[in-house]
């Protein structure tokens, strides 16, 4: 009983403070200048000028460029994990040779520190490694911090595929990486999607290493873009810059959307520590 | 020559992963820890000079801001995301509509904190911005005011933006949390006339502690490594009356080129996270032996 006037008094009148922002920032983006400058939050726009918004994002501030360059590093950071993660974790959790737990411990700790540890050195060794403002520096750097937790889903997957599996194969001779690729690479789909979803979802968000690891724009990513079009307020152009945040989110709501499942999974897995 | 190769087979196969951890990540982390103890500005070599980096924070006021205003955050986190997220996933719980609800707090993990800075920069807007707005309707033109650029409202303000943006998180984690909880003793102590409060309180509560202390930490972490909603919405500012140390950490070591003293407090933002993720960590690493 007690339960359903709660509901009613705070749960929907909270639904409705979270709902507010995203309703009014996608009216602004719907907006033309003279509107938004004119117009209360609530009203609605008296001419739909979404699709000028768009372009002024997508070509004149140039998050064309910069969301194309996201999805590379987005897709190369969850891929290139998933390649390195699992191999590790097969064989920490499978071959289980001497020092393994070791092993994990030092990938592990790349998630451990917060990421003020990493920059002023990435941003020097970039610079002389010839790395800095490349795509391929992206790439290794967003492949290298994708993998810490990666080698912690997977060795918690692996750990849970029965030893007997493994001991038939090898008894048909088997090789040891023909397990791992025709074996264990298949079964572990799920959470090679958890990961996918996870890893992607974070690069896509960065903004610090974009920020000190590019400054042209044919390697920027779209979170540095999308912040520097809010610097640039001067030009005050409020309902691009929705229209820019909107682009922004498309991939991530999409995916939420699409694998939900697993994103809560990945949550679920964060905290499997207990 | 095969029996060799054989035995090293199973490193091969860690070794990739543990090249690009320990290459991007670990041999900058160590080497950050040297710099704090060296003056460096990029451009000439670092000169080693002991403790003073360390020595300066003690007495440098911005950084006794940013100190404070991270405790301000970690408390802040505490007292909102975290209970809020809490009392949602009680609250929603086999509840009708739950899918509904559950839905709407998932809006803001699909957005990132760069866009969320945005969308609240709008909604704290002095002239148009919709909550001055909502205030002055409601004859409260009093309470407006320029929320990103007072002391201490601008902190406050992006606590309540941080809110926004986390708190679906934690009532995901809570729920997964009261779904494992088993369902006889709950149900018992509703037999016994227990009010709804009372079984909450003394029964799910404690049942629910292991997940809350998976998400008071990861809470806690994530508002110390909290940079990209600042960086959007103040720049840390006024007069960096708004940074935390992850800020603070940037500011003086890619705008003023201090590099060694920013180094220095990336290394006490670290005690800080260590410290609070310690049981975690043992949890994670402690797995291995339990399978």
């Amino acid at each position: 009983m007690k339960r359903r006037i709660l509901v009613y008094l705070v749960v929907v009148p909270l639904c409705l403070v979270w709902l507010l922002p995203v309703w009014t920032s996608l009216l602004v983006a719907f907006k033309n200048l003279d509107d938004y400058a004119s117009q209360s939050f609530w009203q609605l726009p008296s001419q739909w000028n979404f699709v000028d918004n768009v372009k002024y994002a997508w070509n004149k501030a140039k998050l064309g460029t910069y969301f194309i360059n996201s999805l590379l590093y987005g897709v190369a950071g969850a891929a290139g994990s998933i390649i390195l993660a699992s191999l590790a974790s097969f064989s920490i959790v499978r071959l289980r040779p001497k020092g393994a737990n070791l092993l994990f411990a030092l990938i592990f700790s790349g998630t451990v520190f917060p990421f003020q540890m990493y920059l002023v050195p990435l941003y020097k060794g970039y610079q002389e490694l010839n790395l800095y403002d490349t795509k391929l520096g992206m790439m290794l750097f967003y492949i290298s911090i994708c993998t810490p937790f990666a080698t912690l889903i997977f060795r918690a997957f692996f750990s849970t595929i029965p030893n007997e599996l493994m001991e038939a194969a090898r008894l048909d001779g088997c090789s040891d990486l023909r397990i791992y690729l025709q074996m264990f690479m298949p079964l572990s789909l799920p959470a090679a999607a958890v990961v996918a979803v996870f890893q992607f979802t974070w690069v896509w968000n960065d903004l610090l290493f974009g920020l000190i690891l590019t400054c042209s724009a044919d390697t920027r990513p779209i979170m540095v873009g999308l912040a520097q079009l809010q610097g640039a307020r001067a030009a005050a152009n409020m309902p691009g810059l929705m229209a820019g945040a909107v682009i922004a989110s498309i991939p991530t709501i999409a995916l939420f959307t699409a694998l939900r499942r697993y994103f809560i999974q990945g949550l679920a897995l964060q905290t499997a520590g207990e | 020559m095969r029996r060799a190769l054989r035995k090293a087979a199973p490193y091969i196969y860690i070794l990739p992963a543990l090249f690009f951890v320990g290459a991007f990540l670990l041999a900058p982390m160590l080497y950050t820890f040297y710099l704090s103890f060296t003056q460096y500005d990029l451009m000439t070599p670092p000169r080693f000079i002991g403790l003073d980096n360390y020595r300066r924070l003690l007495t440098e006021p911005n950084f006794l801001t940013s100190l404070t205003n991270t405790f301000v955050w970690m408390l802040g986190t505490l007292l909102l995301p975290v209970g809020l997220g809490l009392f949602i996933a009680v609250v929603v719980d086999r509840v009708a509509l739950a899918g509904v609800f559950k839905s709407v707090f998932y809006i803001p993990l699909t957005i990132s904190a760069v866009a969320t800075g945005l969308i609240w920069t709008w909604m704290y807007g002095p002239d148009l911005g919709v909550l001055n707005t909502i205030l002055r309707a409601v004859g409260l033109s009093g309470w407006a005011r320029s929320w990103l650029t007072e002391v201490p409202t601008n902190t406050l303000a992006m606590i309540a933006a941080w809110t926004w943006k986390m708190t679906g998180q934690n009532m995901i984690i809570f729920l997964v949390g009261l779904q494992a909880i088993p369902k006889e003793p709950v149900e018992a102590v509703k037999l016994e006339g227990a009010t709804e409060w009372q079984t909450f309180r003394y029964v799910v509560f404690p049942l629910l502690r292991p997940m809350t202390m998976v998400v008071v930490t990861m809470s806690l972490i994530n508002s110390l490594n909290q940079f990209d909603l600042i960086y959007v919405m103040t720049q840390g500012g006024p007069y960096r009356s708004s940074e935390t140390l992850a800020v603070t950490m940037y500011r003086e070591s890619f705008t003023m080129f201090h590099m060694g003293y920013g180094a220095s407090i990336a290394i006490v933002l670290s005690i800080i996270v260590i410290l609070l993720s310690g049981s975690y960590l043992r949890a994670n690493l402690k797995q291995e032996g339990a399978q």
